[in-house]
């Protein structure tokens, strides 16, 4: 019992500083608001004002967007690495990021309207994953190794092209914006933007609640999980589904975030330990607040510019997490 | 009970056992014995339905196991494996109630309050209540052992397949290992478990089946399968058979003569 205690305040903990995130994330910006009047125009949806519109109509829609875009990306890392056993795996590893950034880039480059952009990048991000599962295809299920090899091998030809498109782009502005689709960023998303990929994501996450006591028991190995009644090909197959609409509902919003999908399981493990099904709803706030906290400060730090939040995940997240994982005892 | 018949087992095209007839019936504690190679994990793997046969059938209380979900699998035959990496960070109490798993739907995070009961008498069977709360990786290789016979406890199925169990023990750990066997076996169980060991393997066991030259050699009770002439077929090296004071039969190496330089 004291466990559970331990890791049912963990995750309390854990909910309390996404909150702070997210207040941190609305009152911050170009024009810094008072907490006071954040929590104001919280308790007053349909007050008229600034701060109010600035609250309802720019800051929450974009924290909102971010936090859809942390929960996916951390819970896609969290199921495929338990799946696959291996504390390396991205959810960009099944090549759906590369995909939709190659699709991308070539729509920026023939002129493209931006409002489609999100539906194209979703939709290449899932035929992507759908081809490398294809791929990755053994028997009824899928192999791990293959997968992993299928997913590098077709990121590193969509990465290949996505440069040549770059390099023989007609103008460097063309160039310019290629390259900030790349580095991730939430600008320009509203509600409506999260209304469909939140859709989504929820069909993935419900996937990935029902696959979660299947990749508990993986823990043990995947004979003794079979033996214990585990479905192994249905378990890979739909976390494998969940982690493509997680991540092509992440990446249609925001474009590529590197890192999230890798840290936040780990983060999640040091919290509340490695069982899955504390895991795998731990990487939900934590995933949420450091998308986030990272945006706040994306928007915020060198203003007017917006720095790409995918860079500034990696130059601050990297060290951050390399302090973490290395100090990092064993948490049942 | 498993009713095995006329089973060829392989792996692509390389077949590695024939004319299997195995039947395991309950109250019985059967051993499966034979070289390194010789296909006993192969035969075990078939018995729990995990590899489907290329010929023959497979029922288990009457119901062909290749027709069988691996949930419906997993209430009626509890196979413990040999050694598979397993994450460290794995509590006991929770690794043995994994074992309940495919007593509730696949989706359902936990199972319902009575599974508690069964995971601690589990837990108990085979003494590891004190090493509930302990990780995997804090125990020894023994423990460890029992903590895979307790999750299989844990099943509650009328028949159970070990493989090995008694790997990595010194004979007090194989004994004690075998004893809650006999303990379960007593309560009507069925088990077949593969021995490295000849003579743990008489002193625990109903009956002895011989795995050798790609077949069942030999498949009755401990004096019938005890024969110098079948040991040494089986194992490709003269082979023994004695009995000690006590009447225990015993099976050993015939001592060679010595090589000259």
């Amino acid at each position: 019992m004291a466990l559970t205690l331990r890791r049912g305040l963990s995750l309390a903990a854990l909910t309390a500083f996404l909150l702070v995130a997210v207040a941190a994330g609305v009152a911050i910006g170009s024009v810094n608001l008072p907490l006071a009047s954040v929590l104001g125009a919280f308790a007053h949806p349909h007050a008229t004002g600034d701060v109010a519109a600035i609250v309802w109509a720019l800051r929450l829609p974009r924290v909102t967007i971010a936090m859809l875009v942390g929960a996916a990306l951390g819970v896609s890392g969290s199921l495929l690495q338990s799946m696959l056993r291996n504390g390396l795996v991205d959810p960009y590893l099944t090549g759906g990021s590369a995909g939709a950034a190659f699709t991308i880039a070539i729509a920026i480059a023939l002129g493209v309207p931006t409002p489609f952009y999100a539906g194209l990048a979703f939709a290449a991000a899932l035929a992507t994953t759908i081809g490398v599962a294809a791929l990755a295809r053994h028997g009824r299920g899928v192999s791990p190794e293959r997968l992993i090899l299928a997913g590098i091998a077709v990121t590193s030809l969509f990465a290949g092209m996505t440069t040549l498109v770059i390099m023989l782009s007609p103008s460097a502005s063309v160039s310019l914006s290629i390259l900030s689709w790349l580095g991730g960023s939430l600008v320009g998303h509203g509600w409506s933007d999260l209304g469909w990929a939140a859709g989504y994501a929820a069909l993935g996450f419900a996937f990935a609640a029902a696959v979660v006591p299947a990749l508990n028991a993986i823990r043990l190995g995947d004979a003794r999980a079979v033996a214990l009644g585990v479905d192994l090909s249905r378990t890979r197959w739909l976390a494998l589904i969940a982690s493509s609409l997680l991540v092509a509902a992440a990446v249609s919003v925001s474009g590529v975030i590197g890192f999230v999908g890798l840290i936040v399981p780990h983060l999640a493990r040091a919290i509340c330990g490695s069982d899955t099904r504390w895991t795998v709803p731990a990487s939900i706030p934590a995933g949420a607040a450091i998308v986030v906290l990272a945006d706040t400060l994306a928007r915020s730090a060198a203003p007017p510019i917006e720095l790409p939040i995918g860079v500034l995940l990696s130059l601050i997240g990297v060290p951050v997490f390399l302090f973490i994982a290395f100090r990092r005892r064993r948490v049942a | 009970m498993i009713d095995a018949r006329g089973l060829v087992l392989g792996y692509d095209g390389h077949i590695v056992l024939r004319d299997v007839e195995l039947l395991l019936r309950p109250h019985e504690l059967v051993a499966i014995v034979g070289p390194n190679g010789s296909g006993k994990s192969t035969l075990l793997r078939a018995l729990a339905g995990s590899l489907a046969p290329q010929h023959g059938s497979v029922t288990v209380d009457g119901a062909l196991v290749s027709g069988l979900s691996p949930a419906e699998r997993a209430r009626r035959v509890a196979l413990v494996a040999a050694e598979e990496h397993a994450d460290g960070d794995v509590r006991v109490r929770d690794a043995v109630a994994m074992g309940r798993l495919a007593h509730r739907p696949w989706w359902q995070w936990n199972g319902p309050p009575e599974d508690e009961a069964i995971v601690e008498a589990a837990l108990e069977r085979v003494d590891l209540v004190p090493f509930a709360e302990r990780l995997l990786d804090t125990l020894s290789s023994g423990e460890r052992q029992r903590v895979w016979i307790a999750t299989a406890l844990a099943q509650q199925t009328p028949t159970l397949l070990f493989d090995e169990p008694t790997s990595h023990l010194d004979l007090g750990g194989a004994y004690a290992t075998l004893d809650i066997l006999r303990g379960l076996v007593a309560d009507g169980a069925a088990i077949a478990v593969v021995l490295h060991d000849l003579n743990l393997a008489v002193a625990s066991v109903d009956r002895i089946v011989l795995v050798g030259d790609g077949t069942v050699l030999a498949d009755g009770p401990i004096d019938a399968v005890f024969r110098a002439d079948l040991l040494t077929r089986a194992y490709g090296a003269e082979i023994t058979v004695g009995r000690t004071d006590n009447g225990t039969m015993v099976a050993l190496p015939r001592r060679r003569a010595k090589v000259k330089a």
